[in-house]
């Protein structure tokens, strides 16, 4: 049992999990996600695709090897974290102790009969405390910047959290997409819950480039008869029962009006991609397939709009009879298309809005993991623990320096430190960083 | 403004290549005055770099890190910023000689790209794009400061101590201590980068991760520098096989910026 935690909490065994984590992620960026066995078969040939269905390529991020890793890491970071906290906890203590460091092999050595208060202040360190050595001689000792032994670890905890938020994230939120032209309301998936939109708008600069797309929505829950309204834009959602609304994307849409010999049977709003089954006859069916707002139509070529202002718009259509194409064409403005005595016209064009609707009870952990993270790598890469201490000696001062992270660097220093405060720096090679 | 910030790009461009020139003839010639000269030009360039930065800054009436070309030249930017600072902290001249190439690389890159300045889309109209694209600016510019060093930390091994090269870098601990130094500060950055971004697509698009490409290479990138890290506390690993790693994190760099806009189009296309 103790081997195996051994093993989970060592640094090969996280080394090769995080190098096959990185090639993980950088084999799967370059398979498109989520596509079907026919695609990758086009693209890669039929054998490669059984590979890439067959490993979960297509969904890398959620198969099960990903997953595997993901949660081996997270096994390596908390017994790494366990295990290390009994002998982090004795090594911060150890490390405020002059005699425990007295022991201790410096970093960096001095000797000279300089003011050892100087050298002190020169590497910028605390003021002294005055002590006696195990056989009577004085000595000053000053530790500080202990914080910095817990970098790693505390790096290690929010990296935990981090993985251990997004993960709760992906198993528990609620996500849902909802598209609506201004005055339509639309049911929120199962929820119960009621989405209005009372308005849509789009501001934009002199140049026409868009600015700015604001919806203006009211959500109902008609079982307790609440209703909650708000305003979501990009980069500010709106928070409604409990739910955050994301104005994510536009498109067009319509009013479309269905006429029986001549008389209106029906009028309904229509987004692009939405159809509707005609009032009294169930079976015909009227499909607003895309709108153009600046149709062009050029030989050969499917239809394009030239650009996203209302210069020429035009309706492309399907009609359906009992699952069969009746007819389909595009529709310009104020244009009719007839089918027996059903006649349909499109008016009306507007841009509808396409809101990302979520729930995710643990985006705080994330966010919290990501800061401990922060806060962690602050503390492991800046925040040396050091100690200096001098003992006094027939012929002056010893001067001692520690660093646990600042190695060559730290004894450039402390050699400067010395020259500058008369003392001899002694020429050593311990220490190092971690 | 904007005609003013080109005129001075171009000053900046033809400065870093006389720069690269100037670096070149230090080592070539061994001439200690070439180096303290380059110093000064560079820290020149520096200050008009980032003028034309804050001119377009002004012109394009946004914060000038938008597109290729505004990301290309604030990148050369922040290597002259980075490699300027290590250079004074650790008084390492022959940095300049290795880091100026990179520099007129960068610039040279952003010179190619169009210049032209278009309305922001709706999402990018954040204030969070400040700290999100500054933070990847330093994080880019210390990798790129410490890939310069581990390429000299690698052919530190081939030179003598007594001659011109052995006098001008420092020992390979001390070497290997700064590009550490510079990991750190790139690590420190790249890590706000995620972050600042995350908290950004959450705003946007209510998904603060998305598996995005440039997502993706963001933690590949973040993955191989802690690699990187934790290989340096193992003996044996330190040193040679770390500086590999720093190597191949900057090529992951490149791969982030450049080749994922060029070869796996996601939600950030527009960078």
């Amino acid at each position: 049992m103790k081997r195996i935690g051994k093993f989970l909490s060592s640094m090969p065994f996280a080394i090769t999990l995080l190098v096959l984590l990185a090639a993980a992620c950088a084999m799967s960026s370059a398979i498109p996600q989520g596509a079907t066995w026919e695609q990758y078969a086009v693209q890669y040939g039929e054998r490669t695709a059984g590979w890439i269905v067959g490993l979960q390529l297509d969904d890398a991020f959620h198969s099960w090897w990903f997953i595997g890793l993901s949660a081996f890491l997270c096994l390596n970071l908390l017994c790494c974290n366990l295990i290390r906290l009994p002998s982090l906890l004795k090594r911060v203590r150890a490390f405020g102790n002059p005699e425990k460091m007295i022991s201790a092999n410096a970093t960096a050595e001095a000797q000279g009969t300089g003011d050892p208060q100087q050298m002190f202040t020169a590497l910028r360190m605390g003021k002294p405390a005055g002590r006696k050595t195990g056989d009577g001689r004085e000595m000053l000792f000053s530790a500080g910047n202990r914080a910095g032994f817990w970098g790693a670890w505390i790096c290690h905890m929010g990296i935990l959290l981090l993985i251990l938020g997004f993960a709760l994230g992906q198993m528990t939120a609620e996500k849902y997409t909802v598209y609506a032209l201004p005055g339509q309301t639309k049911p929120l998936e199962n929820t119960g819950l009621t989405v209005r939109v009372d308005d849509f708008r789009t501001e934009r600069a002199e140049s026409g480039a868009v600015q700015q797309y604001t919806a203006m929505l009211t959500v109902s829950d008609p079982e307790n008869h609440t209703v909650e309204s708000g305003t979501a834009s990009v980069n500010a959602p709106a928070a409604l029962f409990g739910y955050k609304f994301f104005q994510n994307s536009v498109g067009w849409g319509a009013d479309v009006t269905v006429l029986k010999n001549g008389e209106v049977l029906q009028k309904d709003s229509l987004c692009a991609g939405e159809y509707i089954p005609v009032k009294d006859k169930q079976e015909l069916v009227v499909y607003l397939q895309a709108f153009y707002p600046d149709y062009v139509q050029m030989t050969g070529m499917s239809p394009m709009t030239a650009s996203e202002e209302l210069n020429n718009p035009a309706y492309l259509y399907r009609i359906y009879y009992k699952g069969e194409l009746l007819g389909m064409n595009a529709l310009m403005s104020g244009e009719e298309v007839t089918i027996d005595e059903y006649t349909v016209r499109f008016d009306h064009p507007r841009n509808y809005t396409l809101l990302a609707v979520k729930r995710d009870r643990f985006t705080f952990l994330v966010l919290l993991g990501g800061l401990i993270t922060l806060a962690g790598l602050v503390l492991a890469f800046w925040v040396q623990p050091r100690a200096v201490w001098a003992v006094r000696e027939d012929n002056g001062w010893h001067v001692y320096g520690m660093n646990r992270k600042g190695g060559a660097l730290f004894r450039d220093e402390f050699g400067k430190a010395a020259a500058a405060t008369g003392f001899t720096a002694a020429d050593t090679e311990k220490g190092g960083n971690d | 403004m904007l005609q003013a910030e080109n005129t001075l790009f171009t000053i900046a461009v033809i400065g870093y290549f006389v720069l690269t020139v100037l670096n070149f003839a230090f080592v070539a010639l061994k001439k200690e005055k070439l180096s303290s000269a380059a110093f000064f030009l560079q820290t020149g360039l520096f200050i008009l770099h980032t003028a034309a930065l804050v001119l377009r800054g002004i012109g394009a009436g946004r914060w000038p890190m938008t597109n290729q070309y505004e990301f290309a030249t604030s990148f050369a930017w922040a290597l002259c910023l980075v490699s300027l600072i290590f250079i004074r902290k650790y008084r390492f001249p022959v940095l300049g000689a290795f880091s100026s190439p990179l520099i007129l690389l960068m610039i040279g890159y952003a010179a190619m790209q169009s210049r032209e300045v278009k309305e922001l889309m709706p999402s990018l109209r954040s204030s969070w794009l400040a700290f999100h694209v500054s933070t990847a600016i330093i994080a880019y510019g210390s990798f790129g400061v410490a890939f310069v060093l581990s390429l000299i930390f690698l052919f530190r091994g081939r030179i003598k101590e007594e001659g011109f090269w052995g006098q001008h870098i420092p020992q390979p601990e001390k070497l290997d201590m700064i590009s550490y130094r510079s990991v750190c500060l790139g690590m420190l950055f790249l890590t706000l980068t995620i972050l600042t971004g995350a908290i950004w697509a959450e705003q946007a698009w209510g998904s603060y991760w998305s598996w995005d490409p440039k997502e993706t290479w963001s933690l590949v990138t973040w993955i191989i520098y802690a690699v990187y890290l934790h290989l340096r506390l193992r003996r044996g690993w330190k040193g040679k096989a770390a500086a590999w790693f720093a190597v191949i994190g900057f090529i992951c760099v490149i791969f982030t910026y450049i080749g994922v806009n060029t070869f796996l189009p996601g939600i950030h296309s527009y960078a």
